[in-house]
């Protein structure tokens, strides 16, 4: 074609349009993934300058890149199930234990029994943990860190209301609020983060766990609905607690657990049941007014329980299927959960060490309970790990955790609610749960 | 004479007037846009409404027809959704639009300050509907909330209260934030439309002697009906689907107080993975949304 | 005062009264919880945990933005982590130094979404509004039902058209996705307005001998300037807020909106109230001063060749 104005014209255009277009066009690091160097790691917002500092290490060591990606809590399930869905490349990602068999059955998630170099670290992993990442006689991960439900109270408003010891049962938890309540400091005592969250579901475990109760017995069966089974008095005794005795705040029921955390950091309160690791950040001046004051006790009791209970969870490293099934990635992605999950280039567990002394993320590996460091971050921050460790050992794994989870625990949450709202009696509300779970179990 | 031929687009053009060519050429690129990225999501999720499909199930994905709307109307959190979502839209709307004229109003005055005035209005419009969710939930919390702090300083309350958490006030509190943030653009395309309004109609009823509310009911609202329109249309839309406050704020709580329609597609897609149900509630939804809207653009719209 | 003025003919002590009180609810109104913001941006996270509320700052803190303005990018490593460190005193989520860049990429898709979006909404209402050709109320309702399904059910198809485009993580895709979704609406203003504005001009126009192009410069576009300022407006303000399909497209800094950003913090254990509402503060400002800026044109410029009767 000779240069007729409506070709060049055109030429022009285009040109312009790509030029404008190239300028917006950051390259995706979807691309780079698919190379043989990269690793992707998808991650919640938490602990994000460990997990920055350990990748440099990382990519020192292993001269590899990783593509850090990571959500806030609130928002990762969304996003997460957005990416596996669309087939992403996702190599690495945490996922929480709540999650495995439905992750597992929606083959999200790549089972690690036969990558020996990770798998040897369950020798050191405690038997818990292990479990916990084990659907259907196969392992899906190394952990991240696992941690239980504390009962931590505030020792000065205790010693200013002339209580001397922590209470050891619920009801002795009651007397001991009306007490504070009488002294006049304190409007609510006892605080319990029951906004809808992702953590709601670990939070009344602990206190149907303490009650002695179960939600399901081992064949899968509900046992919610069944009197005595603990779920319905738990339910009934936090409505009492918060309408009959008021020491609980009704405002409870719109309080996550990051403002709950916040609150009772700003000593406004004498109990709280919070995941351990949140005692560094209690008693950290710089951010918490109570600092200093916050110590763990034993979960109280209920009537029925002959020891103290509670619930425990991990959340840990996952592989994706996509990347199992390529062997560069699969050989890179097994580096990434061993430098992570497992012991990194110093022949350590570094990373879960950090975890430790910075944050007071508890840790599936058992020998570094014996680490000096370790013993010394809590007998700063928590004085004391003696009684963490022995709550952890009567922890309990949800029993919830099943193929369903996901859509039982949306209707299971408003349903607690409910109750908490003197909308529905316990036994109306367990028996809706139990009705659900029977239903999505025959699915 | 070399014959010529005629080519289609010859022919094509002699059918078409210029009309309908320059009509063509002009919408040309809206409907490109519109294809790339929203034609092919709403039919592929359309299909997907389709099928019985759950996640965890993913061997498993039989194709059920209508079934999935069927469910979904014997589900009775599908109602309680349908009531939230309701009541959530119509305050919202409402509300919306009497400040949005009440506030038209008082900008086509003349008066010293307007100015500042029209641009302090702006403010909520400009905030990220996240911020927005956020600046709210802080000002109604029960411990240390604006909203506390203010009525009990005023004395209209004497103790702090739950504001979102009360499962009766939940829907209100949520409908003022958005209420905030929405009303100064339906302001604005009222305003707009009223300074469109023909000087010649005002000294008509000049003459006519009309009085200040005789002159607004039976001269301004008739005209503003375009604006109306307008705004009625796109505040419904919006409001009826909302999501990013309900993400904030309640998560669909306390309870079921605050579980909207969106909220419950939200929940079967990415919480229970079931995006066959999620995308026929969306369906529902959608329809619903252009029900409300033909009805008010045939209502309001008169060339349309 | 002309004669629209809803108070015509009042006295004007009892018009000034009237517009005083009703100008200063609407301040109250708008400004408060904005004021508030600000106000809680500045205090310490002690005093804005006070009851009662602390109105003024007792103490101004500029911690917080001095914190959002000299956050680098920074490589990490195990020596300059931040830990829990008590000597610190201030406490910053770790994403910090992401806040301005994603302002900047708000800004730039914005920006984009805006002059494209107007651009094409004025032909495609021209079209719909003055040209009365076959197929003209298909034409609006096809391009309105686009905006009809919920955001959420289209998040996963959408998720899989850009990434079989290979556009993932790119501002690209956010500006295409937000054309699409402001596109219906500010042709939906644009035509109402269009229509308002007598046929005779534009017939007037075409007997002159001016193609479609022409009557659509010099006749409509001169006597729409609010509406058109109003549509850059919209979708200027709607890419700037819009939240979820950004989550889902975006990954990193590279192409992270200010609202993920922002959301990061919320969930971040170590964000105090106080930097979340200084976050906030950073979020409106651009979006303030461009509204600022604009709001002339709205407001007043606009009697001049109005259309008369």
């Amino acid at each position: 074609m000779t240069g007729s104005p409506n070709v060049s014209r055109r030429m022009l255009l285009g040109t312009a349009l790509s030029a404008g277009a190239a300028s917006m066009w950051a390259t995706p690091t979807s691309l780079q993934a698919q190379s043989g160097g990269a690793v992707n790691f998808t991650a919640w917002s938490a602990a994000v300058d460990q997990v920055k500092s350990h990748i440099s290490a990382f990519e020192n060591a292993s001269k590899l890149k990783v593509n850090y990606e990571n959500f806030p809590w609130a928002q990762y399930r969304t996003s997460v199930v957005t990416r596996l869905v669309g087939n992403a490349p996702m190599d690495v990602l945490w996922i929480s234990d709540a999650w495995l068999p439905e992750f597992a059955e929606a083959q999200w998630l790549a089972n690690i029994d036969d990558i020996p170099e990770l798998m040897k670290y369950n020798a050191d992993a405690a038997p818990y943990c292990t479990q916990s990442m084990t659907y259907k006689g196969k392992q899906y991960g190394l952990s991240y860190y696992g941690d239980h439900m504390s009962f931590v109270y505030n020792t000065d408003i205790l010693q200013r209301a002339g209580i001397d010891k922590p209470p050891a049962t619920w009801d002795e938890v009651v007397r001991a609020s009306l007490k504070i309540k009488q002294a006049g400091t304190v409007e609510y005592p006892l605080l319990l983060a029951l906004g809808i969250d992702t953590w709601l579901v670990e939070f009344m475990s602990a206190m149907v766990f303490s009650n002695g109760g179960r939600f399901v017995d081992p064949q899968g069966a509900p046992l919610m609905a069944e009197p005595g089974r603990g779920a319905i008095e738990t339910a009934a005794w936090i409505r009492d607690a918060i309408h009959t005795h008021k020491i609980v705040s009704p405002g409870a029921v719109e309080t996550p657990e990051i403002n709950s955390l916040k609150a009772f950091g700003a000593g406004q309160h004498a109990f709280y049941v919070s995941p351990t690791y949140r005692l560094r950040a209690l008693n950290d001046p710089s951010q918490a007014a109570a600092a200093g004051k916050i110590r763990p006790a034993l979960m109280p009791r209920g009537p029925k329980a002959t020891a103290s209970a509670t619930c425990g969870w991990i959340r840990f490293y996952g592989m994706t299927p996509s990347a199992k099934a390529n062997a560069a990635r699969r050989a890179n992605a097994a580096k990434f959960m061993e430098f992570f999950g497992g012991k990194d280039d110093s022949g350590t567990y570094r990373f879960q060490k950090l975890l430790v002394t910075d944050l007071g993320l508890p840790f599936c590996t058992m020998p570094l309970a014996a680490d000096p460091d370790v013993k010394a971050f809590w007998d700063k921050w928590a004085g004391g790990g003696d009684v963490i460790a022995q709550q952890a050992s009567s922890a309990l794994k949800k029993d919830v955790i099943a193929p369903w989870f996901g859509e039982w625990n949306e209707s299971a949450s408003p349903a607690w609610q409910s109750v908490f709202l003197n909308k529905a009696t316990p036994e109306a509300a367990m028996r809706a749960m139990a009705t659900k779970w029977n239903e999505l179990r025959k699915g | 004479m070399s014959t010529v031929s005629v080519s289609a687009l010859d022919r094509l053009g002699r059918r078409f007037g210029y009309d309908e060519r320059s009509a063509a050429v002009l919408i040309f690129p809206v409907f490109i846009v519109l294809l790339a990225v929203a034609i092919f999501p709403i039919v592929y999720s359309f299909y997907t409404s389709l099928f019985d499909i759950n996640l965890t199930r993913p061997w498993r994905r039989p194709f059920v027809g209508f079934d999935n709307y069927l469910r979904i109307f014997a589900d009775p959190n599908f109602w309680v959704a349908v009531q939230r979502t309701t009541v959530y839209t119509v305050v919202t709307v409402s509300v919306t639009t009497v400040l949005a004229v009440a506030v038209a109003l008082l900008l086509n005055e003349a008066f010293p300050g307007r100015r500042l005035l029209a641009a302090l209005v702006l403010l909520p419009w400009a905030t990220p509907s996240i911020v927005n969710g956020l600046m709210w939930k802080w000002i109604y919390n029960p411990g240390y909330g604006l909203l506390n702090g203010l009525l009990v300083q005023i004395g209209l309350l004497d103790r702090y209260k739950v504001w979102l958490g009360d499962p009766d006030l939940t829907i209100f509190m949520i409908a003022n934030a958005a209420v905030w943030k929405q009303m100064p653009l339906a302001a604005i395309l009222i305003l707009v439309t009223m300074k469109a309004i023909p000087e010649d109609l005002y000294k008509a009823a000049k003459v006519d002697g009309a009085n200040v509310f005789r002159r607004f009911w039976h001269v301004t609202l008739p005209a503003l009906k375009p604006g109306l329109m307008l705004v009625l249309v796109y505040e419904t839309m919006i409001s009826i689907r909302h999501f990013d406050l309900f993400l904030i704020m309640t998560q669909g709580g306390p309870g079921d107080a605050s579980y909207t329609l969106s909220w419950q597609i939200f929940v079967e897609t990415f919480r229970n993975l079931k995006f066959g149900i999620g995308a026929a509630l969306s369906y529902i939804l959608a329809l619903a949304t252009f029900g409300l809207s033909y009805v008010f653009i045939r209502a309001l719209g008169s060339k349309l | 005062m002309s004669e629209r003025s809803f108070l015509y003919r009042w006295q004007p002590l009892g018009r000034g009264v009237i517009l005083a009180l009703f100008s200063l609810l609407l301040v109250a109104y708008v400004a408060g919880p904005v004021a508030w913001l600000v106000s809680s941006s500045l205090q310490s996270e002690a005093d804005i945990t006070a009851v009662p509320p602390n109105w003024i700052p007792p103490k101004v803190m500029w911690g917080n933005f001095e914190a959002i303005f000299t956050a680098g990018q920074r490589t990490v490593t195990y020596e300059n982590r931040y830990q829990g460190d008590p000597t610190a005193g201030r406490f910053l989520p770790s994403g910090a130094e992401n806040l301005l860049p994603s302002v900047w990429n708000s800004f730039v898709v914005g920006l984009w979404v805006a002059v494209i979006n107007l651009l094409v909404s004025i032909t495609a209402a021209y079209a719909i509004a003055v040209i009365h050709f076959r197929g003209r109320q298909t034409a609006l309702y096809s391009i309105l039902i686009t905006r009809v399904i919920p955001d959420i059910a289209l998040i996963v198809p959408l998720f899989l058209v850009v990434r079989n485009l290979g556009l993932i993580n790119t501002k690209l895709s956010l500006i295409i996705t937000y054309l699409a979704v402001t596109l219906p609406f500010t042709i939906f203003i644009l035509i109402s307005y269009f229509e308002q504005i007598p046929r005779d001009l534009y017939r007037a126009a075409r007997a002159d001998g001016c193609s479609h192009w022409q009557a659509l410069l010099h006749v409509y576009l001169p006597l729409s300037v609010p509406a058109l300022i109003a549509s850059l407006m919209f979708a200027f303000l709607t890419s700037w807020n819009e939240f979820i399909f950004a989550l889902i497209l975006t990954q990193n800094i590279d192409a992270q909106t200010l609202p993920i950003v922002i959301s990061g913090f919320v969930m971040d254990f170590t964000t105090s109230f106080s930097f979340v509402n200084a976050a906030g503060v950073i979020a409106i400002v651009p979006p303030v001063v461009l509204a600022f800026l604009f709001e002339k044109y709205i407001v007043s410029g606009l009697t001049a060749g109005a259309v008369k009767g």
